[in-house]
């Protein structure tokens, strides 16, 4: 099978240095070229020393690679329609972000601009292609527990803000500046916005969606941020299953503008754990674990060392495959708007106090 | 587990040794006469006042784990808190959904150092289910609870509390159940031990709390006034738990 031929747009987006190995060392891929939005996103890029042209206008970039056929779309939510546009004009295939954008009307016209121009577009859930989850859909899927009563997950991170500063500006992460609630100083934007993996993973689960939520918001652990850091989400599925979800940024960070060492102040920054609780018993879920531990440089801090690697090579995998062979992809834009409707629910129930039927 | 005559006994013993006298006779279980004053968990008097001989235990707060974690607090070890994330999963010979939504209403707020304002409960069945509450203090708070853990199995808990200087937790970093003291692994399989009171050893765990906590009500007898109007609130809090899932709506108190 011929290479994909592919670019990245942007370099702005929390993931988007975890595509470099992949992009680099994928035989199914052929990294043509990066767009960087700055000059110091620019010298980020170069710093990690890949022989691959960097342009600083993204016109530029497909009109002197002409034969770029997909590009992994690593920019600001609200860059998204803009790119979409670009991408479908030219006949280029997308790998979005997790949110291509919240306001559903966009949505829509994204969707349009896909369909219309025949290319695959992928949403980067990149939890479908982690081995533990595959663990735990099969179990679930062989009923290990029975009829399950409840499923709880925590998406907690650390605040990529410092290092992204786009996901802390409301109009950039959110796409525009809605107050949390009437006499609330934060916007939305925050770290619900960030963490929808395990939105999606009850809805695989179970084979259900959202019957109803109810979230609310609690006192920001980082007093200058205006968008949320703190919020929990709890409510039912169609099919009777309750849910409780922390997508909170609650593991404290330093604030570099470079993610890396020393990043941790909390020493685990990040977490997707699930329990489920079902008639034959209870099962708990460590989507990241077993890891290793340090406490040396930069630091001398008590640090979680990741040891899972393999969940963006799957998700290149099925992109490339899914253009090469012109199939649909598992996490399509038609499947994930009911997410995106989910987290608009969300803050409306942050908004109003009260309970929302979806 | 041991007989609870032999947990009266070890209370009596504790209550010899450090020379408290009781003021009436007692008992740890529900049968018995009416001149004796009556010690349990404070989720098993069903209603919020107790009749005189009956005194509602708020034994989880003998347990060295949650001293220490209220001293954390307390002591702004770690400061400004503005999370608090709990579980609680049991099995239906011990535990029902009440008695846990009972217990943890009050872990949250004996730790949080706040009166709960506000909550919002969804309950599967009678099984499991999950409550947000809002503290006084502005905290908000999750709560998990469950008794779909298989027949005889310890509680599985978490409690962890997360501020804007530190994070405090029963659990290590990165791990997802509690330890234990000895793990034991032989052809027979894996055992594990967790004994934590050298007074009372070979009592459980929900046995030491329970004589802890009713040693402490004899030697301390101003608190059966301040346990009772808890428990009185407890059982407030708890029904309205219930009713907010029943209505699926934010109950504010």
């Amino acid at each position: 099978m011929k290479p994909v031929k592919i670019a990245m747009l942007s370099l702005t987006h929390g993931h988007t240095r975890k595509y470099y190995q992949t992009l680099n060392d994928n035989p199914k891929l052929e990294w043509i070229a990066v767009y960087a939005e700055t000059e110091k996103v620019k010298k980020n890029f170069l710093d990690w020393g890949y022989d691959i042209p960097c342009y600083l206008d993204e016109k530029e970039m497909f009109d002197k690679h002409p034969d770029i056929e997909a590009v992994v779309m690593a920019s600001a939510n609200n860059r998204h329609l803009h790119q979409f546009r670009e991408c479908a004009k030219r006949g280029i295939h997308v790998l979005s972000m997790k949110i291509p954008t919240f306001d559903l009307e966009e949505y829509d016209e994204i969707n349009d601009l896909v369909d219309k121009a025949g290319i695959v577009c992928q949403v980067e859930l990149e939890m479908h292609y982690n081995p533990v989850v595959t663990r735990l859909y099969e179990l679930a899927a062989n009923n290990e527990l029975g009829r399950v009563s409840a499923i709880n997950a925590t998406n907690i991170t650390l605040s990529p803000v410092w290092a992204f500063p786009w996901q802390g500006v409301p109009e950039e992460s959110y796409g525009k500046r809605v107050r949390l609630k009437e006499g609330d100083h934060r916007f939305r934007g925050g770290a619900l916005c960030d963490h929808p993996h395990v939105f999606d993973l009850i809805r695989w689960m179970t084979g259900s969606d959202f019957d109803y939520v109810f979230a609310e918001v609690g006192p920001n652990i980082r007093q200058d941020l205006e968008v949320e850091d703190t919020l929990l989400v709890s409510g039912k599925m169609k099919n009777g299953v309750s849910f409780l979800f922390d997508p909170s940024w609650s593991r404290l960070e330093e604030r570099l503008e470079v993610p890396g060492p020393g990043w941790e102040i909390f020493p685990k920054r990040m977490e997707v754990n699930v329990s489920v609780s079902g008639e034959k018993g209870v099962m708990m879920v460590d989507c990241f674990g077993p890891n290793v531990y340090h406490n040396g440089k930069p630091n001398d801090r008590y640090t979680v060392q990741y040891t899972y690697f393999d969940e963006w090579i799957g998700m290149m995998d099925e992109f490339v495959d899914c253009i090469r062979n012109r199939k649909n992809p598992k996490i399509n834009l038609n499947w994930h708007r009911k997410t995106i409707e989910f987290v608009n629910a969300c803050y409306e129930s942050i908004s109003t106090g009260k309970t929302i039927y979806l | 587990m041991k007989e609870i005559k032999e947990v009266e006994k070890a209370l009596s013993g504790l209550l010899e040794k450090y020379a408290v006298k009781p003021a009436s006779p007692f008992r740890m279980q529900k049968e018995g006469t009416e001149d004796e004053l009556i010690l349990l968990p404070g989720y098993c008097f069903e209603n919020s006042v107790t009749e005189a001989n009956e005194i509602p235990l708020l034994s989880w707060r003998a347990k060295r784990k949650f001293v220490e974690l209220k001293k954390i607090v307390a002591d702004t070890v770690i400061e400004d808190i503005c999370l608090l994330r709990f579980l609680s999963m049991g099995c239906p010979d011990k535990w029902s959904l009440y008695s846990l939504v009972y217990r943890e209403l009050d872990i949250v707020e004996y730790i949080g150092n706040g009166r709960i304002v506000s909550v919002n409960a969804v309950f599967a069945g009678k099984e499991a289910g999950n409550i947000i509450l809002k503290l006084d203090n502005g905290a908000l708070c999750s709560i998990e609870v469950g008794i779909q853990m298989p027949q005889g199995s310890k509680l599985l808990d978490r409690h962890e509390i997360i501020a804007r200087r530190g994070v405090a937790s029963d659990r290590v970093v990165d791990s997802q159940v509690p330890l234990s003291s000895i793990y034991s692994f032989t052809g027979e399989g894996e055992k594990r031990f967790t004994d934590t009171d050298m007074e009372l050893y070979g009592f459980c765990e929900n046995q030491v709390d329970h004589i802890r906590s009713a040693f402490q009500v004899f030697k301390n007898p101003d608190l059966i006034e301040i346990w009772r109007k808890q428990h009185s609130h407890l059982v407030h809090l708890t029904r309205q738990v219930f009713e907010s899932d029943e209505k699926r709506e934010k109950i504010i108190l």
